[in-house]
């Protein structure tokens, strides 16, 4: 079977600099797919590419086999493509469940169809589901930094996409809320969405993926699954530095605590 | 098409750019687009009338009045009232200079009614003839001294500290307040800079075209093109600015007939803004980084 | 104490009652409506036209409001659309006979399709530009106007045929016919805030680019929300030409009138509901307070309204009404946006 994405030599230039060069990668249904690299690696470009905010210079991305090339980010998105941003980006003026009831009446599932009686009601349930059930009537710029971030997210959920791709969600956020937010990313995926995040807190992302790309200068320069990436020498010379040379690893699932080591 | 079209069209592009450079200036620097441009140069018209009716000073040699005059009332406008909603953003301001702006031509009705009057030095009428073309005296001193300004406002912005901290404030308006520049008082200067030339211009026009309370109005237009043309903020924006402008509506009026004149410098706009919104130079500004 | 307490109750109680019960909000619009749709019949003369061109501007600034308020493109010169309907009303009753109701639905008809037309290319403008555009085409098409004499009669105007009605009948229609486009207009204002269409146009409002990946097609609802708004003021154009009888290119695409009824929905609030009418009552009743004792004071005293509205009351009169003034709070955001 195919897999969900195939992004085939994507490139994009700005001017003569390549934010992203060649990048060939499949990411399977129902997988977290992580993406790391360092600053100006071209990450979020590539999130861009992906959902429609920019267009590819060369090559094609494609999504269950349909080109995405041209398609412009409303086409992509009731494709079945939902993102959150590095910096959120929140709908000012409305309320969390206004916010969230947006995704629901324009995404994927509901298409034309939907009203908004019923779109505020699985703006409420999705709200519940990631937490923020007590501030559906708050005005979105009333809440803290990490409550958006949730908001963000539970706008992404109400457009049930097949494909969730996630800018720096973690971004900002206490060891405690990651910690939450590493939960809930989970629960996402094992109910059927399949995940591309990109991160910078580490111990988030090798936590959750099941497979990472690094990114470095725009070019993929490593992909695998976290232990086989924290040990391959390019990407400890590129990034990951001195602590992680020794690459022992333990994943994120049910250990105790004092098991937890992070790569 | 004779030459004499293209005379014309330089001649009234040199004043466009005197009318539109501190309409552009102001809009760059503060992301203000003041549409009391047309009152500060109505009012310089009559400054510029009233001291040649009392005093007898030809239009021209008024000029320095002028601007005094007009640097004072921007900067005491910009200082006190608008520098209190530019943070709000653009509309605002749009708004609130459109306020004031029908507040200065009520203001004129009542000081001087709405006669018509003009300036009428003794050379107006006479000109320059070369070859078959005319080249009236007034239009081209009005032309030539619009564009000596105009480069005299380039060489200010860029070789005084205060012409320097202009254009600090309108590239990384917080990294100039790092830096320590007072960007209230900035404001007031850049927009008092832009009601003097706005007065210079309408004093320049005070000898080619009728004073009447609303002579401001069509000018408005005429610089929001001028500032779209030439790139935002620019001097040199401005003269080529007005020159295109200038040319496009003499050639067109020659073309379609002489009273679609004011419809095109519209369409001109509109397309400006469709096609090329940084304009011929196209050097990027305070407003456009956003 | 307890006197001045037990009298100022009332009072309050009502104020609050208006602010949380639906049912009270509704019947009061319900009861000013009544009253309006009767007042003709016991008064007449200037009061009547006085309160038609109240309705025309609530009208107006509703229409204006779709873009404005809910879309967040400042429509500059949104009456160009007002001039198009009422040209087309003209043209339609004077060179082909048409009746009233079709002249005016064509006027809102052709108006939309000029919103079509020029908001692909114009509505891709980022803010300021979208506005400055927006007064480009009022003035250039002014001038097409005045210069397309045959067809609009030029700079001499146009005269519209004149009914079969004493003057008592005929302002009482047109008296009606605004009323009714009031109502229209606000009707369609309020259907929109509700429905997905008004949800999209406040995303697009509060950040396109998060409302394009959301699903919305951006370009569309836009185009959208222009056609609805010109369509509107097409309409009013319409029934203001048969009003006015005479009309001429500086009447019909004033920009004047232009900028009085955005300041309305300034004034009002732009983004609710009732604050465009609410912001054309106000400022028409001080226009006409200005106007009939010191008509040489009126564009300065408008001015000045402008002035102090922007500087004092931003989000205008009816978020102000509703969440109370409180001024510790206004001082100091005022304080803080003075540079």
């Amino acid at each position: 079977m195919d897999a969900l994405l195939q992004i085939r030599g994507a490139t994009r230039y700005f001017g003569g600099l390549a934010a992203v060069k060649d990048v060939t990668v499949d990411v399977e249904e129902g997988e977290i797919f992580g993406i790391i690299g360092p600053n100006g690696a071209g990450k979020t470009t590539l999130l861009n590419l992906i959902s429609g905010l920019l267009s590819l210079s060369s090559g094609d991305i494609f999504f269950r086999g349909q080109s995405l090339k041209g398609k412009r980010p409303h086409q992509i998105c009731r494709l079945g493509i939902a993102r959150t941003f590095q910096v959120v980006k929140p709908f000012q003026g409305m309320t969390v469940r206004e916010n969230v009831a947006i995704g629901a009446l324009f995404g994927a599932s509901h298409g034309s169809a939907a009203g908004t009686r019923q779109a505020l009601q699985a703006a409420d349930e999705i709200l519940e589901f990631v937490g923020l059930g007590g501030k559906a009537n708050y005005a979105v710029s009333d809440i803290t930094l990490a409550d958006r971030k949730r908001v963000e997210l539970a706008r992404a959920l109400a457009m049930r996409p097949t494909l969730l791709l996630l800018d720096e969600v973690m971004a900002g956020l206490t060891p405690k809320e990651v910690g939450d937010m590493m939960d809930l990313v989970q629960e996402v995926n094992r109910r059927g969405v399949t995940i591309l995040v990109i991160e910078h807190v580490m111990r988030a992302i090798m936590g959750i993926s099941h497979r990472i790309l690094v990114l470095h200068h725009g070019q993929a320069i490593s992909l695998g699954t976290p232990e086989a990436v924290c040990t391959d020498e390019k990407v400890i010379a590129a990034y990951l530095g001195e602590r992680y040379a020794k690459g022992r690893f333990v994943r994120n699932e049910g250990a105790a605590e004092e098991e937890k080591t992070v790569c | 098409m004779s030459p004499q079209v293209i005379v014309n069209g330089l001649l009234l592009g040199g004043l466009y750019a005197a009318v539109g450079v501190g309409f552009s200036l102001v809009w760059g620097v503060m992301n203000v687009i003041n549409i009391t441009h047309g009152s500060f140069l109505m009012l310089g018209a009559y400054v510029s009338y009233w001291l040649f009716r009392l005093y007898h000073v030809d239009p021209f040699l008024s000029l320095p009045a002028v601007m005094l005059l007009m640097f004072g009332l921007g900067y005491l406008l910009q200082r006190y009232i608008v520098n209190a909603v530019v943070k709000t953003g653009v509309f605002m301001t749009l708004i609130i200079t459109y306020g004031m702006n029908l507040f200065f031509v009520n203001l004129a009705l009542l000081l001087w009614k709405g006669d018509y009057r003009s300036v009428t030095p003794e050379y107006a009428g006479t000109g320059l003839q070369i070859g078959g073309l005319i080249i009236p005296y007034i239009r081209l001193v009005a032309a030539v001294l619009a564009v000596v300004l105009t480069l005299l406002l380039q060489l200010f912005l860029s070789r005084t500290r205060v012409g320097n901290a202009i254009l600090a404030t309108a590239l990384n308006k917080n990294a100039a307040q790092l830096v320590g520049i007072p960007i209230g008082r900035i404001y007031a200067i850049t927009y008092g800079i832009g009601a003097a030339l706005a007065g210079a211009a309408g004093a320049l026009m005070s000898a080619i075209y009728v004073i009447t309370p609303f002579m401001g109005e069509p000018f408005i237009g005429k610089a929001f093109v001028v500032a779209c043309l030439g790139g935002l903020g620019t001097a040199t924006g401005a003269i080529l600015g007005g020159v295109v402008l200038g040319l496009a509506e003499t050639i067109g009026g020659a073309i379609v007939g002489p009273s679609y004149q004011e419809a095109i410098s519209f369409i001109v706009l509109v397309l400006i803004l469709i096609v090329r919104p940084e304009g011929i130079i196209g050097r990027r500004f305070f407003a456009e980084v956003k | 104490m307890d006197s001045t307490a037990a009298r100022a109750k009332p009072l309050t109680v009502a104020i609050r009652t208006l602010r949380s019960s639906r049912w009270a909000q509704w019947g009061v619009v319900g009861g000013l409506l009544l009253a309006a749709a009767i007042f003709p019949l016991t008064y007449s003369g200037y009061w009547i036209r006085l309160l038609s061109g109240m309705f025309m501007y609530a009208a107006l600034a509703s229409s204006l409001n779709i873009m404005v308020g809910y879309t967040g493109y400042a429509d500059f010169g949104n009456v160009v659309f007002f001039g198009v309907g009422a040209y087309t009303t003209a043209i339609l009753m004077l060179k082909v006979g048409a009746p009233l109701p079709l002249a005016v639905l064509a006027g809102g008809a052709l108006a939309a399709l000029y919103a079509m037309l020029l908001g692909l290319p114009i509505l891709r403008l980022r803010g300021h530009y979208f506005a400055i555009a927006t007064i480009g085409v009022q003035e250039a098409t002014r001038e097409l106007v005045v210069n397309a004499t045959s067809l609009t009669g030029g700079g001499a105007g146009l005269t519209l045929p004149i009914p079969d009605l004493t003057p008592q009948q005929f302002y009482r229609l047109i008296y009606y016919l605004m009323l009714g486009a009031m109502v229209l207009v606000v009707t369609v204002s309020g259907l929109i805030r509700r429905s997905r269409f008004g949800y999209g146009l406040r995303a697009i409002k509060a950040d396109a680019d998060a409302a394009e990946i959301s699903g919305i097609n951006t370009t569309w609802y836009k185009v959208a929300a222009w056609m609805t708004s010109a369509a509107l003021s097409g309409i009013v154009g319409g029934i203001w030409a048969y009003w006015y009888s005479y009309i001429q290119p500086p009447d019909a695409f004033s920009g004047i009138t232009g900028v009085k009824y955005f300041i309305m929905t300034l004034l009002g609030g732009a983004g609710t509901l009732v604050g465009p009418v609410v912001g054309a009552f106000v400022l028409e009743l001080i226009s006409e307070t200005v106007w009939s004792r010191f008509i040489t004071l009126h564009l300065g005293v408008l001015g000045t309204i402008i002035v102090l509205v922007v500087l004092f009351m931003p989000r205008g009169l009816v978020p102000m009404l509703r969440e109370g003034f409180k001024p510790k709070a206004w001082w100091k955001e005022f304080q803080e946006n003075w540079i």
